[in-house]
């Protein structure tokens, strides 16, 4: 606050106070607490003078304090990132972009493109994020990532957000009646209908999550040393000895995994999944043997 | 907290304006504030307000207090302390606020402190436009950054093994962070940085080549880093060629045929990358070209 205060001498008490987030006592003991301190002497001419006169703010005596701090690495990476996020989604205003220039010419010179942050939307981000504040159900042309399955579904949408590089739609799904999280990549048709519904007064937290349900495929699998990605990246138990518990709510996902995994992968139980490698093996060599 | 305060303001003022290196005695005997104490209470306090001033951004350095550097004394170094002053406007402060809101770094908005530094943002800025979170701690992220910005060497344990490394970039991708540059003997080499362990960021700098392009050193998709080059021909049924093309990335050249099937080229460098994605769409689409690649996912999906 003190090198703002030095270069526009008589601000007044209330734009300070919003401009720095103080409730206006606050100000007071805080410039009371400056007026206390100074250069060695600690006599008149040496102690800080800060003033208020008719609500407008002084700070003389200090010319030293007039520069602001610098900021630290993690505080100049969280504000650039965070403006390069936005504008690499497409919502940068003009006056984002040019505080990020000046900012990183200041804090980052010559390393010119040194940070790069790259959240590109996917289409419908917007649409969902309208329909999110109207509180409008919005109906859903949608493809389950791991089963390739597309269904049509009326959702009521409670928040749209960006985690592990994916952007998710949190909704209610009225055709599931349950609580479902959406990957918005994987929408191919969306529109807003004329209904509306009563959002939660307090909906999930916007975060991905997955519990194994009752009805739910279960298959062992063992893995090499080589695919161990797959027990990172997808929600499964560990049974030791490599081995692994996937469970999925359609049958599809665990053969395309296995598919997938060629010979780092064996299949130890699931007799259904088992079927399902098979057949796509089979449609999979037909459509090559074609030409 | 205020006599805190109060002492720490006094020992900046002191340390800004003396103009040359002061022991910690001398600071002990002239600063308001640490008068009195016996000498462990006065080593303690004195500790911790360096700890504070750090933690602001202001790191204290030892320099001799004269040419026969028999006494060291502390000095605010050179650009330890000022920001240059960016030039933002209130507008361009309040566009800043408003991102560092909406963006989460370690599942943490950041704090105002950083926006007060920069003068402050008039009047409330309210609106939450976008909620994304860009993982990973900011610790380690800080260091890495000021590693960057610095040009200075960084050592560090990557998959079991000691690394020596000059980082030319931070850039996140498809949600994760990576760390770009080249070793210290020239391999240009990319990083995750979830897996960094043991950071240490030396004082030897480097020079940064005036050429690297830190935005190309990650790959648009995930196949397009690897050891090989190959160009492949590859078909998606009008079924699943929305999906495709939304997923091929900005390098591949794609065709609409007329039954709404989509034929496209594309460079692939990680062939086991690229026919697991591939092998995910199953009979819906097909290798064209080079016979190879072909052969190699059929290979995978005739095993066993």
């Amino acid at each position: 606050m003190l090198p703002y205060v030095i270069a526009n001498p008589g601000v007044g008490v209330q734009d300070l106070s919003e401009r720095f987030g103080y409730r206006r006592k606050e100000l007071i003991d805080d410039l009371n607490l400056v007026f206390l301190t100074g250069l060695p002497g600690y006599g008149p001419g040496d102690l800080i003078d800060a003033t208020v006169e008719d609500d407008e703010v002084f700070v003389d005596t200090a010319d030293y304090f007039a520069r602001p701090l610098r900021l630290t690495p993690p505080e100049a990476l969280m504000l650039l990132a965070s403006g390069m996020a936005l504008i690499s989604a497409g919502q940068g205003p003009p006056a984002l972009e040019s505080a990020i220039s000046k900012l990183s010419g200041v804090v980052a010179p010559d390393s010119g493109g040194g940070l790069v942050v790259d959240l590109k939307e996917p289409e419908f981000v917007d649409l969902l994020r309208d329909s999110v504040e109207a509180a409008q159900v919005v109906s859903l042309t949608y493809t389950a990532i791991g089963s390739g399955a597309t269904t049509e579904r009326d959702v009521e949408p409670w928040s749209v957000f960006s985690a592990n590089g994916n952007w998710y739609l949190s909704a209610f799904c009225r055709t599931a009646d349950a609580e479902r999280v959406f990957r918005v990549d994987r929408i191919r048709a969306a529109a807003a209908t004329a209904e509306t519904f009563a959002p939660p007064d307090e909906p999930p937290p916007p975060e991905v999550r997955y519990t194994p349900a009752e009805e739910d495929v279960r298959t062992i699998i063992r893995l090499n040393p080589s695919a161990q990605w797959v027990a990172e990246y997808y929600p499964v138990e560990d049974l030791g000895d490599g081995k692994i518990r996937f469970s999925s709510g359609d049958p599809a996902v665990a053969a395309r995994l296995l598919l997938r995994l060629g010979e780092d992968g064996e299949l130890i139980d699931g007799p259904e999944v088992e079927q399902l490698v098979a057949d796509y093996r089979t449609r999979i060599q037909a459509r090559y043997a074609r030409d | 907290m205020s006599k805190v305060i109060e002492r720490i303001l006094n020992l900046l003022a002191f340390l800004l304006t003396v103009g040359r290196p002061v022991s910690a005695e001398e600071i002990r005997f002239t600063v308001a504030g640490y008068e009195q104490g016996e000498d462990e209470a006065f080593r303690r306090m004195f500790e911790r307000d360096k700890e504070l001033l750090r933690e602001l951004g202001i790191s204290l350095e030892m320099q001799a207090t004269d040419a026969f550097e028999v006494e060291y004394g502390y000095v605010v170094p050179e650009g330890g302390y000022e920001l240059p002053d960016p030039g933002l406007t209130d507008e361009e402060r309040a566009a800043l606020w408003l991102a560092a809101q909406a963006v989460r770094l370690g599942g943490q908005p950041s704090g105002p402190e950083a926006i007060f530094k920069l003068g402050g943002v008039p009047g409330s800025v309210g609106g939450e436009p976008l909620s994304a979170n860009l993982g990973e701690d900011v610790g380690l992220l800080g260091d890495l950054f000021a590693a960057v910005v610095e040009h200075r060497v960084a050592a560090f344990t990557y998959r079991d093994k000691a690394r020596q490394f000059k980082p030319y970039g931070l850039v996140h991708r498809r949600g994760h962070w990576y760390l770009v540059g080249e070793l210290v003997d020239g391999e240009a080499r990319a990083f995750r940085v979830e897996r960094i362990t043991d950071l240490t960021v030396g004082d030897a700098t480097f020079t940064r080549p005036p050429g690297f392009d830190v935005q190309r050193s990650i790959p648009d998709a995930p196949w397009e880093a690897g050891p090989d080059e190959m160009t492949a021909e590859v078909v998606f049924d009008a079924s699943v060629a929305w999906w495709a093309e939304r997923e091929l990335g900005a390098n591949a050249n794609v065709k609409k045929q007329p039954d709404g099937a989509i034929r496209a080229t594309l460079p692939v460098a990680h062939p086991d990358a690229f026919i697991g994605w591939m092998l995910g769409f199953v009979d819906e689409a097909e290798i064209v070209s080079p016979p190879e690649l072909r052969q190699r996912l059929l290979d995978q999906v005739g095993a066993r």
